[in-house]
């Protein structure tokens, strides 16, 4: 099978503090990855190096290689806004930009320079019905995102994301704020995106790592203890570490 | 641990001193401003009508010919005619007692019949108008009317005779023909000074809004945070700080050739507008970067994730989040526009100029109520009127800025 990301010696400092210790994985091209640890050990900041949000934090600094398509996405002929239309990413808050719900999906197609509307409104049509929320809100498109639910916005968000056809979507415990059944539907989102996109997730809950993800990574101070299929990592962990935490005997 | 009874009253009464004093501090200050537009008001507010806002400041004069050969005849008094009017059946004008904002008494034009002598007059004075029809309207001061009597005599009656309107009307019934009519149009307005406020509005805003907002932008979220950049950024706080009469002083000295350039001769309102636009600068500077630093990173974020370029987040979130901060800044700024005087005496004059344009000279409400008020005369009522309209149009900003932010609070989360 296809790796979607190459992760070879990462290596990430805050300034002076190491945040990345030697990463080196591959991450499965149309499959959810999850990535669990507890908070502080880097979960967030490896997933932003992958579309490379951490650009935008001064005094950042990353040594390594992150092949995308087996080319370096560090690399300096790479084209960061390139990359991020290839890698989309969902964030833990939704955040919708207080604008339509049609302009908030729309967004990203606009910034690429598409103009028709039509064009434009079947890409914020798929983009909803592939985020299942076209049904509750085909009804309102040109009223503002801030008036959803919570649940609803991070569909939005996630429909926003998809409305770019990215290969891969990041997702940063995106279920933390929600109520469980928006929770579950998003969860039930997930397993019908995978068919279309690599997915990586951060989660801080084990049931959700085990219920949605084919491959898991377990983080710890800045490394990856283990990672394996998500079977393998909740059935017989090789490491005594990845066994304390998802058994919760950790700490 | 023990505490006597004589300590704890002591403490008592300490803790009831102290609270006495700051409560009588903030009485004091609610009395003071209380006393003080109540003093406004009261002096004020008599004036505050249409007409302030309508009229010339400076009053016309000129003297109109009735053409020979007309006649009187018999007019009947208009029925919705104010009780205070005198009618004149034999010539159709109804004349009224006034009094001026300088306490003057007037007898102005109330109605004028169609058919009146009076309704088709020609302006007599020297210049391009003279031999036009210049017909006597309500609201004119009736000076003097010449006529020629019963005997053949010429007579005249009106304002300069000290006469009432009443005592006009009888005379007039004498009359046998109307002669000429020297006639003043009403001043005391503030409509120059009104529409000179408002190029100065809307021409210092055209200057300062962009360049501020566009520098705020270029300081909150582009530059990098070198120590040129923070140079910049104290440069201009410290703007804020330089009294406005230097602004003014620096307008005329080094912003004037400007204007000339545009063919000014004198002071005048663009130079005006320029020395504001500066001193506008660095509160919607301030006011923007305020407004963009609320905007939740999180939404940048969200923009940049979706493959937006920098400049595009910036100009597609940002900045369209920021716009009820930006405008809480240009109404701080219209405040500022009403409430400056020192830097426009330099930059602008003080003359009171009832046709104002972009090169010529005029007055903004605050300086018009310096110039009446540094006359040999000071007119306290005409002063107070004016400020009324500020401190109504400041309150009203004040509010609609109160508005903004509470709104700007909800908008997000
Ligand atoms: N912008 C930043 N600047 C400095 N240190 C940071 C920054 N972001 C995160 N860190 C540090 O990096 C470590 C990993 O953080 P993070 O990736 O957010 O952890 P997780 O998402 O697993 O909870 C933490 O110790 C955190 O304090
Ligand atoms: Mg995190």
């Amino acid at each position: 099978m296809e790796n979607c990301f190459e992760i070879e010696n990462l290596n990430l400092y805050y300034g002076e503090k190491q945040a990345l210790k030697n990463l080196n994985l591959s991450i499965r091209k149309n499959c959810v990855t999850a990535l669990i640890g507890p908070s502080g050990c880097g979960k967030s900041t490896f997933l932003r190096c992958l579309n490379r949000m951490n650009d935008l934090i001064e005094g950042c600094r990353i040594e390594g290689k992150i092949m995308i398509q087996g080319v370096d996405i560090y690399d300096p002929k790479t084209n960061v806004v390139d990359l991020r239309t290839k890698v989309g990413m969902v964030f833990q808050r939704p955040n919708p930009f207080p604008m339509s719900i049609f302009e908030n999906v729309a967004y990203g197609p606009r910034c690429q320079g598409i103009k028709d509307r039509r064009i434009l409104k079947e890409i914020v049509e798929n983009s909803l019905k592939q985020a299942a929320l076209y049904e509750e809100v085909h009804d309102r498109l040109h009223e503002s995102a801030m008036g959803l639910s919570g649940g609803q916005q991070q569909r939005l968000c996630i429909a926003r994301a998809i409305a770019m056809e990215p290969e891969v979507i990041l997702m940063d415990e995106p279920t933390s704020a929600l109520d469980p059944i928006a929770t579950s539907k998003i969860e039930e989102l997930i397993e019908e995106l995978k068919k279309s996109y690599s997915i990586i997730i951060v989660t801080h809950s084990m049931q959700q790592a085990s219920r949605v993800s084919d491959d898991t990574a377990f983080f710890l101070l800045g490394e990856i203890v283990e990672m394996d299929t998500t079977r393998m990592i909740f059935n017989q962990p090789k490491d005594k570490r990845t066994e304390d935490y998802i058994t919760g005997r950790f700490g | 641990m023990n505490v006597t009874k004589k300590q704890q009253r002591q403490r008592t009464l300490k803790d009831a001193f102290l609270n006495g004093l700051t409560a009588f501090s903030s009485m004091l200050s609610v009395l003071v401003l209380t006393i003080l537009l109540g003093y406004v008001f009261s002096k004020g507010i008599g004036l505050v009508n249409v007409d302030l806002l309508r009229n010339q400041y400076w009053s016309k004069s000129a003297i109109v010919a009735v053409e020979e050969g007309t006649q009187s005849g018999t007019f009947e008094r208009p029925e919705d005619l104010p009780k205070e009017a005198v009618w004149s059946e034999k010539w159709g004008i109804a004349l009224i007692d006034a009094v001026s904002h300088e306490k003057q008494a007037l007898v102005l034009v109330e109605r004028v019949d169609e058919n009146s002598v009076f309704a088709a007059t020609v302006d007599t004075s020297a210049g391009p108008n003279q031999g036009k029809s210049y017909p006597v309207v309500p609201g004119l001061q009736v000076q003097k009317i010449d006529f020629t009597d019963q005997q053949g005599n010429a007579n005249f009656t009106g304002m300069l005779a000290s006469e009432t309107a009443e005592e006009m009307v009888h005379a007039l019934d004498q009359a046998v023909s109307i002669r000429s009519v020297f006639i003043k149009t009403p001043g005391g307005g503030i409509r120059g000074s009104l529409i000179a406020t408002l190029y100065l509005i809307f021409v210092s805003l055209l200057f300062a809004l962009p360049i501020g907002v566009a520098s705020a932008v270029y300081l909150n979220e582009i530059a990098k945070k070198n120590r040129f950049n923070g140079l910049i950024r104290s440069g201009i706080e410290t703007l804020t700080g330089v009294p406005s009469i230097v602004y003014g002083l620096m307008g005329v000295s080094v912003l004037f050739p400007i204007t000339a350039a545009f063919g000014a001769t004198t002071t005048n309102i663009l130079l005006g507008s320029l020395t504001l636009a500066i001193i506008l600068l660095p509160t919607i500077i301030r006011s923007t970067e305020e407004a963009l630093l609320v905007v939740p990173q999180s939404l940048r974020d969200a923009s940049l994730s979706l493959g937006a370029s920098e400049t595009q987040t910036i100009f597609k979130i940002t900045l369209p989040c920021a716009i009820p901060g930006i405008l809480t800044g240009v109404l701080l700024s219209i405040g500022r526009i009403i409430g400056e005087s020192a830097a426009l005496i330099y930059t602008m004059g003080t003359f009171i100029n009832d046709s104002p344009s972009l090169l010529s000279q005029g007055t903004s409400l605050a300086v018009h109520i310096w110039s009446v008020m540094s006359g040999e005369q000071p007119n306290f009522e005409l002063a107070c009127a004016i400020s009324i309209l500020i401190l109504v149009f400041v309150l009203i900003l004040n509010l609609t800025v109160k508005l903004i932010s509470r709104r700007l609070n909800k908008a997000w989360y």
